[in-house]
């Protein structure tokens, strides 16, 4: 069963661009507009996910033998909660200003369609350290989608990139970008670019 | 001239006759192309742009340049990108440049003109397909987008240039004044235009006449005025008579954006319903929506966003109105 | 593979209701998670809630010093290692036979009433606007104010939270309400509204008046029984 079965290199770099979760799989909208106005969220956002996707596969994985099909989504998401519910006390211990501005999106990690997906394809089939790797592929191409917005939002909105100021005190704030409407609309275009640019790609190759 | 092609670009490619889908009115008159409506549209335009010459001078000249100007090299731009030749043939991105320009303020920096023209006509048309196929009005998308990221230069404090060398410049807008302080513009002031404002907004009377011009010609269909003005004046009776003294239903009539809306950008063919009886439904829900976010809402000014919204609504207009054929079910 | 040779083995003999479809036994694997996952939680909230409830604490215990000595003197005193007494109480006030109640904070150094810290809360432009509001002992003198949490227009009202607007509080006396105006305050109960966002300068100033009309007369009486 576990011949064509993708290893554990596969799984890891398959996360980052090819089945990128943010680009390709259009899975967890929900932090990837709502916590991109910054870089300093996106990327907090994304180790809080890196961590609940990590351990969720590796717990899956290990116990994916006992698993019963029908009670399996059940399993899954007592995992997910439980390492969301550990994420968002630590955050709310060591990086306190942090948590109180990501609010209700780290225990909204839990519905994330991206860790069940991956317990699901992934690490109910496959061994613990290709779970692992899978987790960390994938959680390493949200952060890339989710940091790719917020470079866009924050440069544009604030001119700052992690509160720094890199564009001259002269430049003018696009308000617009850091409300919720410049999430839409800088997800849009840059999936349009995605979009274009694979496009462009498949017409070189089939040439 | 082809006005065959001017409409679907699509149309050219094919060989052969074509069937077109074009927005009202149909007109038996083959001379009615994009072109004639947006010339059309233009000298509407001219009495409202020379007022605001006259009033605001070298301000408004500059703002309607960098917008014209932009919008026509983004047409240009973006047809580029999408591999088809620039239709600039039609005039229409310099009508979406000049109504964009009208509808801001005098003192607006350069740079929001600048985006505001971009944004109109990449995100507001080309995206969405190019003229025709836009769900909103480019000129309204664009100005939200600056409204919103630059409300500081661009919000009712924008207006207002103490430093000015135009007398009515160091003015609150009427709108403004009446808002925050209950001070009621005279009616006059109002009507020919000595007030501060967005450039094309502040001369009633200008608006009337280009407005009755385009409605005239049928570039404008009579409707979507008639019926955005009606309704406004009915909840502007209502509010006058309802106790909030000084700024009366002639007031909200002539005052702000709403005769320059009514006229020029709720009807905008592409952005409006097709049937008649939808026209008036769209004109009747845009002069409630102005008059609901006039009076209730933190912006003294409210026909963009009630342009936006009642452009959201089209489809839908389109097809509760769908006329019924005689003798149809 | 297991899981798949039970399911066979059950399509088998269809009818029979055996021990093994007992819910409880179908869910082992799952009530076993669920009670290890539960000490997992116990013991993560027994590690982390200590700091936790510091970390909220502190947000707004931090801020007390500034908001009744003022900076420069909250710096000093800082430097010097010297705390103020922070003692909370939730004072009552009855309106049209509705109870809410403010969070107050007793600053008391060396033994005397060093100054009130208020908790205020109200609409603004946008959402709720949380706010701090330092007053001297005898409740007559604004002496701070802190904006906790606000979502006012990015660029516009969130000016409120920066320091040149606030600051302009500081300093004002109580005794008559505090007025907004456009034009520039030239009179000792004036503020002046933020360009562009008279309904967030309005919506603070309001919160600040509200706060000592309800419980000025109280805090007042309170410095004076702690300070004979």
């Amino acid at each position: 069963m576990s011949q064509n079965q993708p290893t554990a290199l596969e799984r890891f770099v398959q996360g980052i661009l090819p089945e990128n979760p943010v680009y390709r799989q259009l899975l967890g909208m929900c932090p990837t507009l709502a916590v991109t106005n910054n870089l300093l969220s996106a990327v907090t956002m994304t180790a809080a996910v890196m961590f609940v996707l990590v351990c969720a596969n590796l717990i899956v994985s290990l116990i994916r033998d006992l698993l019963k099909p029908h009670l399996r989504i059940v399993i899954f998401t007592l995992t997910i909660a439980t390492f969301v519910t550990v994420a968002d006390r630590l955050l709310a211990a060591f990086v306190y200003p942090m948590s109180k501005t990501l609010g209700p999106y780290i225990p909204l990690i839990i519905v994330n369609c991206i860790i069940i997906c991956r317990c699901e394809v992934c690490a109910s089939k496959q061994g613990p350290l290709v779970a692992v790797a899978d987790g960390l592929g994938q959680s390493l191409g949200f952060g890339l989608g989710l940091a790719s917005i917020a470079a866009v939002r924050e440069i544009l909105g604030t001119g700052m990139w992690f509160g720094l100021r890199i564009l001259p005190e002269a430049w003018p704030d696009w308000v617009i970008m850091v409300l919720p409407p410049g999430a839409f609309l800088t997800f849009g275009l840059l999936l349009g670019l995605v979009n274009w640019f694979n496009a462009r790609r498949g017409v070189k190759e089939g040439a | 001239m082809k006005p065959s092609s001017q409409l679907s670009p699509e149309a050219v490619a094919a060989p052969g006759p074509a069937i077109e889908v074009a927005p009202s009115p149909h007109l038996a008159d083959a001379g009615q192309s994009t072109r004639r409506m947006m010339i059309d549209v233009l000298i509407a335009l001219a009495p409202v742009t020379a007022v605001a010459i006259v009033v605001f001078r070298w301000y408004a000249v500059q703002q309607l340049a960098i917008c014209i100007g932009t919008c026509m090299a983004a047409e240009v731009f973006f047809a580029f990108l999408r591999g088809r030749r620039a239709p600039l043939g039609d005039a229409s991105a310099a009508v979406t440049g000049a109504i964009l320009a009208l509808s801001l303020p005098a003192t607006a920096p350069w740079y929001t003109a600048f985006i505001g023209s971009l944004v109109a006509i990449g995100v507001g048309k080309a995206i969405f397909g190019g003229l025709g196929m836009n769900l909103f009005n480019p000129a309204m998308v664009g100005r939200a987008f600056v409204m919103i990221s630059f409300a500081g230069a661009l919000g009712a404090a924008g207006y207002q240039d103490p430093a000015g060398r135009i007398d009515v410049m160091t003015q609150a807008t009427p709108l403004t004044a009446f808002k925050q302080s209950g001070i009621a513009a005279d009616l006059a002031d109002l009507f020919w235009g000595t007030t501060n404002g967005s450039l094309g907004e502040i001369s009633a009377a200008a608006c009337l006449v280009g407005g009755l011009y385009l409605c005239l010609r049928r570039t404008a269909s009579w409707q979507i005025p008639f019926s955005m003005l009606a309704a406004a004046g009915l909840l502007a009776w209502l509010d006058a008579g309802l106790g909030a003294g000084g700024w009366g239903v002639w007031h909200h009539l002539c005052g702000g954006a709403m005769l320059f809306g009514a006229f020029f950008i709720a009807t905008d063919p592409v952005s409006s319903p097709l049937t008649p009886w939808g026209k008036i439904v769209f004109g009747a829900g845009t002069g409630a929506l102005v008059m609901l976010i006039r009076i209730f809402s933190g912006y003294p000014e409210g026909v963009m966003f009630a342009v936006l919204l009642m452009n959201a609504l089209t489809p839908l207009i389109n097809r509760w109105t769908i006329p019924r054929p005689f003798g149809g079910q | 593979m297991t899981t798949m040779s039970d399911a066979s083995g059950a399509a088998a003999l269809p009818p029979k209701k055996g021990w093994r479809d007992n819910y409880l036994v179908q869910g082992w694997l799952m009530l076993t998670l669920a009670l290890a996952f539960g000490a997992v939680l116990a013991a993560v909230q027994l590690a982390l809630g200590p700091a936790i409830a510091a970390n909220k604490r502190n947000e707004t215990f931090s801020k007390v010093p500034e908001l009744v000595w003022g900076r420069e003197l909250a710096a000093k005193m800082a430097a010097e290692d010297q705390t103020l007494g922070i003692e909370t109480r939730n004072l009552p006030v009855t309106q049209n036979g509705q109870t809410t109640y403010y969070r107050v904070y007793d600053a008391v150094w060396n033994g005397q009433p060093a100054g009130w810290v208020i908790q205020a809360a109200g609409q603004g432009y946008a959402d709720r606007i949380e706010l701090l509001l330092g007053l001297s002992p005898d409740a007559e003198q604004v002496t701070g104010l802190f904006i906790l949490d606000q979502k006012e227009t990015p660029g516009l009202g969130n000016k409120i939270a920066a320091d040149p607007w606030r600051g302009q509080f500081i300093g004002k006396a109580t005794a008559a309400p505090l007025a907004v105006v456009k034009t520039t305050a030239d009179q000792p109960h004036q503020i002046d509204a933020i360009t562009g966002a008279t309904i967030s300068s309005r919506a603070v100033t309001e919160i600040v008046n509200r706060a000592v009309a309800d419980l000025k007369t109280e805090l007042a009486a309170a410095a004076g029984k702690a300070a004979p």
